[in-house]
């Protein structure tokens, strides 16, 4: 109950927001939209949980009157137990369906063929290294530690790792994917809006892992085609 | 790196050696002064299950401490964007997460567990010890030496670095070269033999050492819950057990099970999670157990859905084992693994959710009664809850893109782990303290240290979801202001230091009670099940005559009907306790055994080995039955 009171003051103090919850890709859409939706059925069964819990906690707490009584076996009720075991399966289901569609959207573009690159797309390789990342863009051009994508391209990113195991994540464009030595990993997203996002490493990797951390810069077409041609 | 040095060696070290010399001069004095040498001697050689379960449980408050301690340094660290707190940044910080994590899972919640059951499992099904407690005694010392392995590495500098996941190849001699992380393998891997045995025990004793009478079907919920959790030990812990042995391969002997052209850094996840998850199904089915015993107890009502409350804890254990991969939904194993892992995980809730309701339904039309321990089983249905839920969202397999690895994740485990485990243990310290001790612990500051402790954990964890989703990876040494995370940080490092003041209440509470108080009854909570019949502290030979039990329950119905328990006749033999010395030694040469692994210094190694093997032999050679077998045939 005390718990419930400072979660709204809790939510307001972190500003609304928050990264994961403000996608600018297509992408970091979906996931969103996930998370609102779990959140909410979520939120259902704890305030179900709730309600009784208080409830049953203030009408069956002993009372000066009932010390020594003993209260009756109550039998199994068959219907409760359907009902509770029903429900959340229902629940759940409404959660599956969403959850299995946007799994295989994302997951065939991010994890799938490595080899039939998506056409009119910005193909960049991505090299995970302790602890920075280089990107290398179709005519060679490399960066390190800021990554530049003209806005409302499809975005492919091919990654690997030097050393150790690594993690992309711009919270606001895509959720995480692993980067591995010897074996490459996909992600594509399509940016929607210009500016600039926090990306980190979010896979353990060593001594400076905190340190790990780039820029994604998105600008427009024209920008980025010009960004391409300096040096 | 801007490390304080004393001499060659980091401050922290310097600290800690001169404090734990002065503790233990100052442990050393007073029992020598106290004249406790003779009660430490008897502790060292006995079999006793409850004498062992209390060593397991004070073990198991030391290295809270210890893990609580680090968590502390954390939560200091984190306190406020860019810190520099003494030491504890880079390298130093991944010391201290890493020691954390690995402690706080396999060296305080499994022997919180494990000694509850030792000293209430026993007792709720009639038995007079457990069934093998030579064993008991072996697999007691295994966990002491690994966790005295373990703890060693700091006071020389070599904390494990890698976290306790121990991911490759990070993990592996090419990225980390130092002998940090063999601490981690052989402290584990010798106290997890332990806990194999313990499980192997648990299960022998509830299958041939029930009272008479007592079916499966009329034992209390902790034993069932006891049973289970010692079948999942027993088909996640081998697991574990190779798992670490490959990765000692790797970096003793230069093989490539999880690096090179062969080997495969997923090898190494695949297996720790076909361990891992089991695992946190280990420690909290014994807590769920704990929990519908005292929700019965205290709400003056028998359980509700007794058979839907074991069908749960079953399906709980057996969904345990097909859900390892939610924790590597961002690895790229493909869209079909990722669906099937995060359709399982999410049949978890279902049993879970049963559970949740039957608790919840026992309180209904039964007459609630507040005491500590039935506050903690309180807190924990609220706090348990919410760790569930959020384990639902993660189980979002798409979704978990965005959690995985950030603080949405600590958050959540966090609401499990405390809420179940943690809650669960204190809660049944609280309730079966006197049978340990013969004494009850002060009400008065169990109420505090239970509110402390709530209050804090949720300002601690409660922010830590926003964190996460507002982009803070976990295992992290620091932040910066635009990372917008600085408020709901510092709540966090507030609430921490609550938790940690709560812990003060609940040592002094044990040691005020140990000293100042005695006398407990027998059955001070008017409780249900056989160890309430049983004297307090309980006595060696407890069920003499042996009870014969006709229901679940069967005490509580005798109790209201103004009965006696029936006695049984046809009783089977106790198991022989013995008093000996072997087990603490065997322990320690295995202990001196992995510190010539972890060096690499092959005498060492053989003097350890030799000395173990000489056990094995004395072991097998003596047989402490055939003694007591003569004796009663000369009867
Ligand atoms: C007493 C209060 C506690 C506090 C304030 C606390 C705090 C933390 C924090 C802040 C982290 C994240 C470290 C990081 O990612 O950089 C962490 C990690 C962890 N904690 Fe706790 N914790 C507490 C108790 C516990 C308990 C009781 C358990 C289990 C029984 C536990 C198990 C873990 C584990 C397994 C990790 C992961 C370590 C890793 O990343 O390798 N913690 N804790
Ligand atoms: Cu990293
Ligand atoms: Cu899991």
């Amino acid at each position: 109950m005390k718990k419930l009171l400072f979660l709204p003051v809790l939510l307001l103090l972190a500003g609304c927001n928050i990264r994961a919850l403000h996608p600018a890709s297509d992408t970091a859409a979906t996931l969103t939209d996930l998370i609102y939706l779990s959140f909410g059925l979520m939120m259902l069964v704890f305030v179900v949980v709730m309600v009784l819990f208080i409830y049953y906690l203030r009408k069956f707490r002993e009372k000066a009157y009932n010390v020594h009584h003993i209260p009756l076996d109550t039998r199994e009720n068959k219907w409760f137990e359907i009902t509770w075991t029903v429900l959340p399966i229902i629940l759940l289901t409404i959660l599956a369906v969403p959850t299995v569609q946007a799994t295989y959207e994302l997951t065939s573009s991010s994890a799938g063929n490595v080899d039939e690159a998506p056409q009119q797309a910005v193909e960049i390789q991505v090299t995970g290294k302790q602890f920075n990342w280089r990107f290398t863009y179709e005519n060679g051009k490399q960066s390190m530690n800021e990554l530049v994508l003209p806005v409302g391209q499809k975005a492919s990113l091919r990654l690997q790792s030097e050393d150790v195991i690594h993690s992309f994540w711009v919270p606001r464009l895509a959720g995480k994917i692993d980067v591995f030595p010897g074996k490459v990993t996909r992600l594509s997203f399509v940016p929607n809006e210009k500016g600039t996002y926090q990306g980190k490493c979010a896979e353990f990797c060593g001594a400076e892992h905190t340190q790990m951390r780039f820029d994604t810069r998105v600008i427009s077409e024209g920008e980025f085609q010009e960004w391409l041609k300096q040096e | 790196m801007n490390i304080p040095f004393i001499g060659e060696v980091p401050s922290d070290i310097v600290v800690a050696w001169i404090i734990s010399i002065l503790l233990g001069g100052f442990l050393f004095s007073w029992v020598t002064k106290a004249g406790k040498w003779q009660v430490i001697m008897k502790y060292a050689q006995t079999t006793h299950h409850r004498k062992i379960g209390v060593m397991y449980l004070l073990l198991a408050v030391v290295f809270f401490i210890r893990g609580g301690i680090d968590a502390l340094f954390i939560r200091t660290q984190l306190a406020v964007p860019e810190n520099d707190f003494w030491v504890f940044q880079s390298q130093k910080y991944n010391e201290v997460f890493t020691t954390h994590g690995t402690i706080m899972i396999f060296f305080v919640a499994m022997p919180l567990l494990i000694g509850l059951m030792n000293v209430a499992l026993p007792l709720q099904i009639g038995a007079n010890d457990l069934a093998f407690p030579y064993l008991n005694a072996v697999s007691f010392w295994l966990f002491a030496a690994g966790g005295v392995i373990f703890n060693m590495a700091f006071f020389f500098n070599a904390a494990p670095n890698a976290g306790w996941t121990m991911y490759t190849p990070l993990a592996t001699d090419t990225f980390t070269t130092e002998p940090n992380n063999n601490y981690y393998i052989l402290g584990v891997q010798v106290s997890g033999l332990g806990t194999i045995f313990t499980a192997i025990n648990m299960i022998v004793t509830i299958i041939r050492l029930r009272a008479p009478g007592m079916k499966l079907s009329r034992m209390p919920l902790f034993s069932w819950s006891a049973l289970i959790t010692s079948v999942l030990i027993l088909v996640a812990f081998p697991v574990l057990t190779i798992a670490l042995l490959l990765l000692m391969f790797d970096r003793l002997y230069g093989t490539n099970f999880f690096m090179g052209e062969v080997g495969d850094p997923v090898y190494w996840q695949h297996l720790f999670w076909i361990f891992g998850h089991p695992e946190v199904y280990i420690i909290v089915l014994p807590a769920f157990g704990i929990f519908s015993d005292i929700i019965s107890n205290f709400s003056t009502k028998r359980v509700y859905g007794y058979t839907s409350m074991v069908a749960a804890l079953a399906l709980i254990g057996l969904l345990g084992f097909m859900v390892w991969a939610h924790h590597m939904f961002t690895v790229g194993l493909g869209s079909m693994a990722n669906t099937f892992f995060a359709i399982t995980t999410m049949l978890i809730a279902v049993p879970t959710g049963i559970k949740v309701f039957n608790w919840l339904f026992t309180m209904r039309k039964g007459i609630v009664k507040i005491r500590t321990p039935m506050l903690f089983a309180l807190g924990f249905i609220p706090t348990f809850v919410i760790g569930g839920v959020t384990g639902v969202m993660l189980a979002v397999a798409a979704a978990d893109y965005q959690y995985h690895d950030s603080y949405f994740v600590v958050a959540h485990f966090h609401y499990t782990i405390i809420g179940g485990t943690i809650l669960g243990s204190f809660a049944g310290i609280y309730y079966w303290f006197p049978k340990m001790t013969g004494k009850m612990l002060n009400e008065k500051l169990g109420k505090w240290h239970f509110w402390l402790f709530l209050i804090g954990f949720h300002l601690t964890f409660m922010p830590q979801h926003f964190a996460g989703l507002n982009g803070m990876p976990r295992r992290v040494y620091t932040y910066m202001w635009e990372d917008h995370i600085f408020l709901l940080n510092f709540v966090s490092t507030i609430g921490a230091f609550l938790m940690g003041a709560s812990m003060l209440f609940f040592i002094w509470n044990i040691y005020y009670t140990c000293r100042f108080t005695g006398g407990a009854a027998a059955d001070p909570w008017n409780g249900r099940t056989l160890e309430w019949t049983v004297g307090s502290p309980a006595p060696e030979h407890p069920f003499e005559p042996m009870p014969r039990i006709d229901s679940l329950d069967a005490y509580w119905y005798a109790k209201i009907n103004k009965k006696q328990l029936p006695e049984a006749e046809d009783v089977r033999p106790s198991p022989i306790a013995v008093e000996t010395f072997q087990p603490v030694l065997l322990a320690g040469v295995i202990g001196i055994m992995s510190i010539g692994f972890i060096y690499g210094w092959l005498w060492m190694q053989i003097v350890g080995a030799g000395a173990s093997l000489a056990f094995f032999v004395i072991r097998s050679l003596t047989d402490e039955r055939k003694r007591v077998y003569e004796r009663e045939e000369e009867l």
